[in-house]
């Protein structure tokens, strides 16, 4: 099971709008602050759909990941799910 | 504390340049932390930064006659304090809400070739950021400064601020900032725990006599922290 953590700010919000209408993911919160986005096997975020700048995009996991990234481009990260210890 | 009022030691009477420049090893053991005395030390904001010059003109041009910033305090002489001590000039550009932008310069010294700017982010990391307050007088900077012929960066957004940069004659990065929001309860919470997992992810790549792999260990442990902050009863 992935899991992302989203710092409930205006920055890091779209990283939520933009899963709402993702069959595959569970969205819970915020509690205490902090959006999870749970997925199953695979989570995709699109810079361009959550309309950032670089300068937020290669930070968007700072609220937490469990899970390992397989691909990061400028466009799109993918993450996979992972047994690493957290 | 107040019976020092009047009374202080002065930096002269220190007998080494570390003594006088309070320059201590580096090393933490047999510190206190400010939980064990209670003193809660305060902070009021910039008075002033600072470094060193080898282009007087060129920097009194450019903050002064470029950047329009006035020029408001000098101190003119000789070397003293440690031994071998420049006679110097250190001047003064206000930089609003009385903070300025101070320079030495070293009268009868050449750069050391360390001194000079280099093109990589480690050189870049030591900037001083100074504050506009709107958009308004981001994009009036920007635009101003580009009418006058320097070049500047684009912007750029970060978290929770937009800023540009630039480079002075010396090659000093200056960067220019504005908030974009007032930072929540929230980032300070966030701020903590993702400083922790570092901590702990640097400690224990130490004594595994490694460096620290990558930010995505840093994020699957900040992970396992944000987890037990949402379940902590407070």
């Amino acid at each position: 099971m992935i899991e992302v953590h989203v710092i409930d700010v205006p920055e890091f919000r779209p990283m939520v709008e933009t899963q709402r209408d993702n069959p595959e993911v569970t969205i819970s919160g915020p509690v205490k602050g902090y959006w999870t986005i749970q997925a199953p096997t695979q989570l995709t975020f699109s810079r361009k759909a959550m309309k950032m700048k670089p300068a937020v995009w290669y930070g968007i996991f700072t609220g937490g990941l469990n899970g390992e990234i397989a691909e990061w481009g400028r466009d799109e990260v993918r993450v996979i799910g992972t047994n690493r210890p957290l | 504390m107040p019976e020092k009022l009047g009374t202080r030691e002065d930096a002269s009477s220190a007998k080494s340049f570390n003594d006088a420049m309070g320059v201590g090893t580096g090393e933490l053991t047999g510190t206190r932390h400010a939980s064990e005395d209670g003193v809660q030390l305060v902070l009021r904001g910039v008075d002033h930064t600072a470094r060193p010059t080898w282009k007087l003109n060129e920097t009194v041009e450019f903050y002064r006659d470029i950047l329009g910033l006035p020029l408001v305090h000098a101190i003119s002489a000789r070397g003293w304090g440690p031994p071998g001590h420049h006679d110097f000039l250190h001047f003064f550009f206000d930089a609003g809400k009385g903070a300025t932008i101070a320079f030495f310069y070293y009268i009868g010294s050449e750069r050391p070739e360390r001194y000079g700017p280099e093109e990589h982010h480690f050189y870049f990391a030591t900037h001083t950021a100074w504050a506009v307050d709107t958009e308004e007088e981001l994009i009036q900077w920007k635009e101003t400064l580009e009418n006058r012929g320097i070049k500047v960066s684009p912007y750029t957004k970060h978290e929770i601020l937009e800023s540009i940069y630039f480079t002075d004659p010396n090659g000093y990065p200056v960067e220019i900032t504005r908030r974009l929001r007032e930072t929540e309860l929230i980032d300070e919470v966030d701020a903590k725990l993702t400083i922790q997992a570092a901590l702990e992810i640097e400690t224990e790549s130490r004594e595994a006599g490694q460096l620290m792999p990558d930010i995505d260990t840093v994020w699957r442990r900040k992970a396992k922290l944000v987890d037990a902050y949402k379940e902590s009863a407070s």
